[in-house]
């Protein structure tokens, strides 16, 4: 019994340094923002002396349009990204199971790398990439005929939303196939040879045996990556800024501008705590989700 | 058969050069922008080989005004000092979670594993508010603590999933000398985790090495202090006309971090996975 008590002891003990760290820096930051979001303050006062405005900031908030748009986008921008990261990240899974064995590993190496550039510096060179005067993406398209000019890939409204999707999806890919290899290979390969000899085609077996089989990771995947998705902000604001206007702004690089820019704490915190809530509705549905669907593994 | 077999080759070869134009091709174009001379980066048709290769883009971004690698060393404190404390912190709470028998150990999972899931954005005011109160905006200090903590999550899942598959016989003759835990993470359980600890330090530092949001925030435009992706990132706002120079600073501070991340590459995507598959 008293070694029990001694157990207890020790391990709230060992948990000190840890918790205090997370209440510092995540939990009291959390509260802090909430409180912020009812007064209107701004970037130099304290919020004790500020004037507390109760629901005024989300009030402002909900009756602008610039809000539902961003908000709008920034839900659009998380179904289109992961739905590209799922599809060229299986593309990329089974070649790597396709490929000769001795190119695998290079293959590997290769898909690592966009992950592991800081994503800030994918976006200055994406900027790079699509500039529309010498960016080697418009030169090629029209060399290649496609089109007469080169687009103006971060000018135009449309296209810069292309472009975000399409630079964070470049990331996205790769560690998405990586999850999926790992689900890939958990599949017997017997499975896959019987339905072969049963005359099965090549994307009668992808659809009706791999994919019903991978599921479980492509969900795991589809979570990861949405979570990730709503609260973009690295290549927002390093590739357009929010722009053309406010047309690519996302719900966190929208809150950044009210809290650096436009120096409103309070307005700032209001679009903050709306998209940590919608984050923590995907989390909340992904942990019951899990508790729902693997509870007969233990 | 050996036609099939090298159909199968020269598709592979196909597939592997598709893959590697979609992954490399900004990286390689970064390169052949960095070696062109300053000016001609703007020509008209585009140059897709240096006419007149130079090393002096290099020779720029390393100079006096620039001064790149100073960046590269700030990251480097940064992203050392937030793992030294990140995995000290993640150790200790993961052996209490994994090896102590008391009773709020699945609150205390609960409570590292939620603040993994907070984005960025909502706890970037205070932080800045708090790190001007203690006077710490501009200092290395002012990223190494907030980003240590943000490393508690993933460390403290990836090293608890390690210590719990440590047999506990190991500890008995530790604890019948009457060593503390303290001294028993230290001296046996550390070195039996070595690998996976290992695998989160390595998350840890390219975690840090990345983040971007709190770096911009709390250096304040000081050069002195600022990490690549700030640097990176101001770089290429300032020169919107010497891509040049941007590039070759992009350059100069990807080739270590690819480097390390090719020959650690088997550890990082165990630990994603496993980071990952949470429950």
């Amino acid at each position: 019994m008293t070694a029990r008590r001694d157990e207890t002891r020790s391990g709230l003990l060992l948990m000190i340094p840890a918790a205090a760290a997370l209440i510092l820096f995540t939990y009291y930051p959390i509260a802090q923002t909430l409180i912020y979001s009812f007064f209107d303050l701004d970037l130099t006062t304290d919020w004790l002396s500020a004037d507390f405005i109760g629901l005024r900031n989300y009030l402002d908030v909900m009756q602008s349009n610039q809000f539902w748009y961003t908000f709008a986008f920034t839900l659009g921008f998380t179904v289109v990204t992961v739905l590209i990261d799922l599809a060229l990240g299986m593309l990329f899974a089974l070649a790597s199971f396709y490929v000769v064995p001795r190119m695998r590993g290079i293959l590997r190496s290769v898909l690592i790398i966009p992950w592991a550039i800081p994503e800030v510096i994918q976006a200055s060179m994406w900027r790079w990439m699509l500039n529309s005067d010498v960016g080697p993406v418009g030169d090629i398209l029209v060399r290649t005929g496609l089109v007469q000019e080169p687009p103006l890939f971060l000018v135009d409204q449309a296209l810069a939303m292309g472009s975000i999707v399409f630079a964070y999806s470049w990331k996205g890919a790769s560690i998405t196939a990586f999850f999926l290899m790992g689900g890939l290979a958990l599949i017997p390969s017997s499975v896959i040879e019987s339905a072969k000899v049963d005359g099965a085609g090549a994307l009668r077996r992808f659809f009706s045996i791999t994919l019903p089989m991978v599921m479980p990771t492509v969900f795991v995947a589809v979570m990861y990556r949405s979570r990730s998705a709503i609260r973009v902000f690295d290549i927002v604001y390093g590739l357009t800024g929010g722009g053309p206007g406010n047309a690519t702004d996302t719900m966190s690089s929208f809150a950044y501008k009210y809290y650096f820019q436009f120096t409103q704490f309070g307005r700032g915190s209001a679009y903050a705590v709306v998209t940590f809530l919608l984050v923590a509705a995907v989390s909340v549905y992904y942990i019951w989700q899990v508790k729902h669907r693997f509870q007969y593994r233990d | 058969m050996s036609t099939r077999k090298n159909k199968h080759t020269v598709i592979s070869l196909i597939i592997l050069l598709a893959v590697s134009l979609w992954c490399l091709s900004p990286f390689v174009w970064m390169g052949i922008t960095s070696f062109k001379p300053q000016g001609t980066e703007f020509r008209i048709p585009v140059e897709y080989w240096p006419q007149e290769p130079t090393l002096e883009n290099y020779r720029t971004v390393l100079g006096p005004r620039f001064a790149i690698h100073r960046s590269l060393v700030n990251s480097i404190i940064v992203a050392s000092g937030a793992l030294i404390l990140g995995l000290a912190m993640s150790t200790a709470a993961a052996y209490a979670i994994s090896r102590l028998r008391f009773r709020y150990r699945y609150p205390a999972l609960l409570f590292t594993q939620v603040g993994g899931m907070v984005p960025p954005i909502i706890v970037i005011a205070p932080i800045f508010v708090m790190m001007r109160a203690a006077g710490l905006l501009s200092t290395h200090w002012a990223m190494i603590l907030p980003n240590a903590a943000f490393d508690i999550p993933l460390s403290t899942w990836l090293i608890t999933s390690y210590f719990t598959n440590i047999p506990f016989e190991i500890e008995e003759a530790a604890v019948l000398d009457g060593a503390g835990p303290v001294r028993r993470i230290i001296s046996i359980m550390v070195p039996a985790a070595a690998p996976g600890i290992f695998s989160a330090g390595i998350l840890a530092f390219l975690g840090t090495w990345g983040e971007f949001m709190l770096a911009m925030t709390v250096s304040l435009g000081q050069r002195s202090v600022e990490t690549v992706p700030v640097t990176i990132l101001s770089l290429s706002r300032m020169f919107e006309l010497q891509w040049t120079w941007v590039a070759a600073g992009t350059v100069i501070t990807l080739i270590p971090l690819t480097a390390g991340v090719l020959i650690f590459q088997r550890v990082i995507v165990s630990g994603l996975t496993a980071s990952a598959v949470k429950h």
